[in-house]
């Protein structure tokens, strides 16, 4: 045994013990809540227990983040989570995106919010609390749990950030840096994800862990509800939250979308990936749960689906933990955990809850009222109820194509995405966009209970006039071609029209009252710059130029990209771009794209210049992070996909005119490719001007034929000669002085049938490139409008809520 | 029949609907072996990429070909024509999935996917240089 120098094993010891305690301490409280939700409100002793429990285990849980923290902060490398995900030369500002980057450390997170949670429920919910916090103390144990870093029978139960040591992983146990007990002193961490190194990374993941976390107030009202069979009563305080959830966790997923849109290369803001998808599902299903909630208030019908989609919601936030934490999206998905062995745990903690809420619901069947009778067809509460179903089987369809890798492992299959999964998604969620939307501009003026239906339509009617004259004109505006891209189209403008209308003239501008026609144009505002943005989004780097004679007649499928040679202009779309070069500012290079147009008089105007980057990364692999542009009315994205990373200085250091000469051996017919041009052999040509070479008769002399093409397909004849000058190899070089190419046919292979030819370059032919693609994205604004008013919607809703 | 057994109906059938979708146009992961079987259908090739031969990549010609060589699980290589630029740090993929058909020039790949984050081959702890 070793005696390592400088290990700080003191603060691990703390953590683990924290993790110990936390555990513990939520399980007592949920026991003990349990048998105080037996006993009277008033002197309840176990109720008291099981308070001081989850305080215990509150404190314990902060006593977790605390010291996490400080052996992120002060580099505590001798922890596998530290080293794994900081390092020194880490900015500070970064240490809240190491702290949730690994699995423990977003688990803790959750935990995290959830203690907040559980003490305001303390806090507030009066009679509800014990049965309440039985289900929620019974989730932070069994997320405690994953931090438990224990082995029962060989079984693997959690992963504790305090008890693995580098030295003592099993992948790293024989490396010679351990064998010296000083490796402290010598040990930087490996460091955050450089795709993770941005404030997204700082906010993205507490909002949507706080919109999980929130998911677990109604799951718990609802249990609580069937168990003390309040089969209805439980909705009131649960209501509320299911809002504060919606916008939550709907705010998560958009910042999501606008990190994926500004800083990652997706060249979109929604691709429909497994991750996407696993978070967008429950928030669907949790806005079909307060939808029916509000059915329910009204009219005292549609109980069963209160609870059903209550349930289905919190089921689909651990399944979705399960499917990016267990390693199964596998390579579906390009940012999933990855697995550390604990699939079978998270499976566990997946089927407790749906088989608790099935048996309840099994046991309770009995007694829950039944629906006498049916909805009238012109309610409100009846269009309400189609629109929470169109959610479910839409959710149902979005979770059905991404467990494409859990029916594989289920059924032994061999199946994989579509080929084109954004499309395929788009084709059934568009009409089931349609449909929502449709409900959510018709809903507002039907009445609860019963509506008159002439009125109805009176009502109704300008709202449509008005969406159809618009979407007519927006489609032909931009020449929109597919019918069911129209049909949202007009159904997106119903829903944000018809929601105005409402609030103006039947609520008289009493926006305080109007939450839900505000939240609902928002999400019409939404699907409207989500459905403009994405059809009408136009590739304008696609290659005009078709400076490849050859591959012309190959299908290219997406040729999206496009060479710039630094200082040449090209046009794409309305504009005229440039490269400027590129400038190396720490670890990021960045690449001066400007952008200008043409006026009537052909003379440029310059308009703005981008700044997409590459970052270096030598250890994880160097990341491109685009540059957008933001206009009013659209974005112009510039991502660059490929660049020579060395300066042309590097490049040019030393050596003669020309560059290092390159072999290649070839028939006739064969491309031989330069940096600026193709080259083609014709044919072999023995019939030399012996006099212009100065040879005898006896000499061998065999002519190389080409033609080259430069970039602009102007055509270049050389004819470099193969020699044999009285026994003796002796090839005459030929250059392309405009291309700047030297040639020298040297050997020929008679028995194989082809020749070797070098050819080399001028030095100064070298000049720098990218490779870059640019997409204009009309009218993305609307989107990002539609996400703030849809919280601000909500939030009023809420507001109303609350204060009753 | 109540209106909620018809609806119920809808609801199934469209749930039916989903699924026979989502099984006929999803792809499948397969080998090359069945890609060149079947030059007519969309494939998930898994593979890895042949370290020991040469990638060409010229953007002055096409910027969006770049070729290479990929070794599926069976053991059977083949020359991959990626229809897009070359990827960042392709060289230090562990694990490539390429997506497209099979013809008489290779693989035509339309789409590719690389796994490569925490297993680089640099992962491991190491001494820094400086003090």
């Amino acid at each position: 045994m070793m005696n390592y120098i400088g290990e700080h094993l003191l603060a691990g010891r703390m953590g683990n013990v924290f993790v110990i305690f936390s555990f513990a301490c939520a399980l007592l409280a949920s026991i003990s809540y349990f048998f105080a939700s037996k006993e009277q409100l008033e002197n309840n002793s176990w109720r008291k227990i099981a308070r001081i429990s989850f305080r215990l285990h509150s404190i314990s849980v902060i006593g977790i983040v605390s010291v996490l923290f400080y052996m992120l902060l002060n580099h505590y490398f001798e922890y596998e989570y530290v080293w794994h995900h900081s390092s020194k030369a880490m900015p500070l500002r970064y240490i809240f995106s190491c702290f949730w980057e690994g699995q423990e450390g977003s688990f803790l997170l959750w935990t995290f919010w959830q203690v907040v949670l559980g003490n305001i429920l303390i806090r507030i919910s009066k009679e509800w609390e014990a049965p309440v916090m039985t289900t929620i103390s019974l989730v932070q144990a069994f997320l405690a749990s994953m931090l438990l870093g224990l082995y029962i029978f060989g079984a693997k139960i959690g992963s504790n950030p305090f008890t693995v040591l580098l030295r003592e992983t099993p992948d790293f146990a024989n490396i010679p840096l351990f064998k010296n007990p000083n490796y402290l002193e010598k040990l930087d961490g490996r460091g955050l994800n450089p795709l993770l190194q941005n404030y997204w990374m700082t906010i993205h993941p507490p909002t949507l862990f706080l919109g999980f976390a929130l998911t677990v107030v109604p799951f718990a009202y609802a249990i609580a509800g069937l168990w003390k069979e309040k089969f209805s009563e439980w909705q009131k305080p649960a209501l509320p939250w299911a809002f504060v959830g919606i916008m939550i966790l709907g705010t998560g997923i958009l910042m999501g979308g606008a990190w994926a849109y500004e800083a990652l290369s997706f060249g979109g803001f929604w691709a429909w990936d497994p991750v996407e998808n696993s978070s967008l599902v429950p928030w669907l299903t949790l806005v079909g749960a307060a939808h029916v909630m509000l059915i329910h208030k009204h009219n005292g019908q549609s109980l069963v689906a209160t609870f059903f989609l209550t349930f289905i919601t919190f089921i689909l936030i651990l399944y979705s933990t399960f499917l990016t934490r267990s390693g199964i999206l596998g390579e579906t998905s390009v940012h999933a955990f990855t697995d550390l062995g604990m699939s079978g745990q998270l499976l566990i903690y997946l089927f407790f809850f749906l088989f608790l809420s099935l048996f309840l619901l099994i046991f309770k069947w009995k007694k829950l009222p039944k629906q006498l009778e049916e909805e009238a067809i012109w309610s409100r509460e009846f269009w309400m109820f189609l629109g929470a179903l169109v959610l479910l089987i839409s959710s149902f369809h979005i979770m059905f194509n991404t467990s494409l890798p859990v029916w594989n492992k289920l059924f032994n299959l061999k199946m994989a995405p579509p080929a084109n999964v954004i499309e395929y998604y788009n084709s059934w969620q568009i009409p089931f966009a349609f449909l929502v939307t449709i409900f959510i501009g018709g809903g507002q003026f039907l009445k609860y209970k019963n509506t008159d239906v002439k009125e109805f339509w009176k009502k109704i009617t300008l709202a449509v006039v008005l969406s159809i004259v618009l979407a007519t004109f927006v489609a032909v505006g931009l020449q929109l071609k597919n019918s069911f891209y129209c049909l949202l189209l007009f159904s997106s403008f119903f829903a944000i029209i018809a929601n105005a209308d409402y609030l103006v003239r039947i609520l008289k501008g009493k926006i305080k009252n109007g939450g839900a026609s505000v939240a609902h144009v928002g999400f019409g505002l939404i699907l409207l710059g989500a459905l403009i943005s994405t059809s009408k989004k136009e590739i304008i780097s696609v290659n005009t130029s078709g400076k490849d004679i050859e591959s012309l007649d190959k299908q290219l499928s997406n040729s999206k990209n496009i060479l710039l040679t630094s200082e040449d202009t090209l046009q794409m779309g309305k504009y005229y771009v440039t490269y400027k070069g590129k400038e190396k500012i720490g670890i990021n290079i960045y690449f001066n794209i400007e952008y200008f147009t043409k006026n009537d008089s052909g003379k440029y105007h310059y308009e703005f210049t981008l700044k997409p980057l590459v970052q270096i990364n030598q250890r994880m692999g160097n990341i491109a992070e685009p540059d957008t542009r933001h206009f009013l009315t659209k974005d112009v994205y510039t991502h660059v996909t490929f660049a020579d990373l060395e300066t042309i200085e590097e490049k040019t250091a030393e050596g003669g005119e020309y560059a290092q000469s390159k072999n290649n051996v070839i028939s006739v017919g064969d491309t031989i490719y330069s940096s600026n041009s193709m080259i083609i052999l014709n044919s072999l040509d023995t019939h030399i001007d012996r006099k212009q070479y100065n040879l005898s008769d006896s000499d061998i002399a065999v002519g190389a034929n080409f033609t080259a093409f430069d970039m602009n397909k102007k055509k270049y004849s050389v004819q470099p000669v193969y020699v044999i000058r009285k026994g003796i190899i002796d090839p005459i070089e030929a250059t392309i002085a405009d291309l700047g190419l030297k040639f020298m046919f040297w050997k020929i292979n008679p028995e194989k049938g082809n020749v070797e030819i070098s050819v080399s370059e001028k030095k100064s032919n070298a000049k720098d490139f990218i490779v870059m693609e640019a997409i204009v994205f009309p009218y993305i604004n609307v989107l990002w409008t539609g996400c703030i008013v849809m919280i601000i919607g909500t939030l009023l809703a809420l507001w109303q809520r609350v204060k009753r | 029949m109540k209106r909620i057994h018809i609806i119920g109906i809808i609801i199934i059938a469209i749930a039916i609907g989903a699924i026979m979708t989502t099984l006929s146009s999803s792809s499948t992961y397969a080998s090359f072996k069945e890609a060149v079987k079947n030059p007519d259908d969309q494939f998930h090739v898994v593979g890895k990429l042949d370290k020991n031969k040469e990638t060409v990549y010229n953007p002055q010609v096409d910027p969006n070909l770049f070729v290479f060589y990929m070794v599926d699980n069976e053991g059977t290589e083949k020359k991959v024509l990626l229809h897009k630029s070359k990827p960042q740090d392709f060289e230090h993929s562990e694990q490539i999935v390429i997506i497209g058909k099979c013809n008489d020039n290779g693989f035509e790949a339309d789409d590719i996917l690389m796994k490569c984050p925490s297993k680089y081959n640099d992962g491991k702890p190491r001494e820094t240089v400086n003090k």
